[in-house]
């Protein structure tokens, strides 16, 4: 595990969250995309939380990346590579590039971790926001 | 008054009849031809021109909260109705297509790539997916004797120049991923014929490879003010018979066609195992 704020996020989840975000989800694009399951690469039994600021977003497809720094009690700092849904998911939503980087404020962010031992590597499903709003993602709907 | 009391006594005739189940007077009338409910270009053809709307992302039902924030992206579930019963399931993913029937010598390869699909899917990289697998196209721009698709893939953008004035296939074309294409009418259907389509690329998720005798025919027919579309993959020398993709409806957008982004596989390199799931396409 890496140096960062990382806790079990069961506890700290809306009852919203606990209907939304529950099981192994697939990728799947606009049109012909391929797929495969976000439990072959991430480990779906266990979510982490992450408090940060957004560095970046890569609003490529197959799936965006959020880049999210992450700096623990000590002082010391990581970037977090966290995926998510593809391009044209986001669009549909309405979620853009700028909303997820969020102008630089602190976000928490909750995620599956990469099941092959990657460190800073995650599937992100929720992003809340300082002003209380959040956007989810089931994962077992993608 | 005279008309008004002929047509009370017709539509009492039309009543009685229609309550007898004798509807026979009705067909007497002189049938109007409905008028279309699109336009048609000067040659007389439906207008096929436009951004057209696919339906692949209808499983999608996004939720916003009260000051317009996004909620939730997908898998979203139904807000709890007002008396306080249990919220709807978010809406499922579409059905699985019906699969390609392969002929019984080629069942062990399709199993083979299927189970090595996240290795073996040519798609799965960021690689067009050719035809039939890239579905209808995203965007039609149709001339007389012309019609050109366009596509705002997930692999990126791609397009297919299709004569309609009569002419057929290249003899010299080399094949390519969406193959050399000819289209002609039939009545108001748009009738495309692909050949000379690679042979690495899948008709369809899970290991469907064809060979390279694979001809793919799609017919695209206005709806109204859709599109309905179809594709049927014929590759005798490994399906046992041909193969039909299950219909899209395609709605025509008024949003401008978006370029597609840039497509950066980042994943393939820590999948653990090879599960994956039925695209429905």
């Amino acid at each position: 595990m890496s140096n960062v704020a990382r806790r079990s996020a069961g506890s700290s989840l809306s009852a919203f969250y606990r209907v939304a975000a529950v099981s192994v989800g697939l990728l799947a694009g606009l049109q012909a995309s391929a797929h495969h399951s976000v439990s072959g690469q991430f480990d779906v039994s266990k979510k982490i939380v992450l408090t940060g600021t957004v560095e970046k977003v890569d609003w490529v497809n197959p799936h965006i990346y959020v880049h999210l720094k992450v700096t623990d009690e000590k002082g010391a700092s990581a970037v977090w590579a966290l995926g998510t849904v593809p391009v044209a998911m986001a669009r549909k939503a309405g979620v853009t590039k700028e909303s997820l980087l969020a102008a630089g404020q602190t976000v928490k962010v909750t995620a599956y971790p990469a099941r092959d031992g990657t460190q800073n590597l995650g599937f992100l499903i929720r992003i809340d926001y300082p002003d209380g709003h959040f956007v989810s993602v089931n994962p077992d709907r993608l | 008054m005279n008309a008004t009391r002929s047509i009370r006594g017709i539509s009492l005739v039309v009543l009685i009849a229609l309550s007898s189940g004798v509807v026979a007077a009705e067909k007497k009338m002189p049938a109007k031809p409905a008028p279309d409910a699109f336009k048609r270009l000067s040659d007389g053809h439906p207008d096929l021109n436009g951004v057209w709307e696919n339906d692949g992302l209808s499983f999608i039902n996004p939720q916003r909260g009260a000051d317009g924030s996004v909620l939730c992206i997908v898998g979203c579930p139904q807000p709890k109705a007002a008396d306080g019963a249990a919220a709807a399931a978010p809406p499922p993913r579409m059905a699985a297509p019906a699969r390609p029937k392969y002929k019984e010598e080629f069942l062990a390869k399709v199993k083979d790539l299927n189970e090595r699909q996240v290795k073996t899917d040519p798609a799965l990289n960021c690689g067009n997916p050719g035809v039939p697998r890239i579905g209808p196209p995203a965007a039609i721009v149709q001339t007389p004797g012309q019609v050109v698709f366009l596509y705002s893939d997930l692999a990126g953008s791609f397009f297919r120049i299709i004569p309609t004035d009569g002419r057929p296939h290249r003899a010299d074309a080399e094949d390519t991923y969406l193959g050399d294409s000819i289209g002609k009418w039939d009545g108001d259907t748009l009738v495309v014929e692909a050949v000379k389509i690679v042979d690495d690329t899948w008709l369809i998720d899970n290991g469907a490879f064809h060979s390279a005798s694979l001809r793919v025919t799609e017919r695209l027919r206005r709806v109204g003010d859709k599109l309905e579309y179809q594709a049927t993959a014929d590759d005798p020398q490994v399906l046992s018979e041909p193969w039909q993709m299950r219909t899209r409806t395609l709605r025509q957008s008024r949003e401008p066609l978006a370029e597609p982004v840039a497509c950066v596989e980042k994943d393939l390199a820590h999948m653990v195992d090879g599960s994956h799931h039925d695209n429905a396409r």
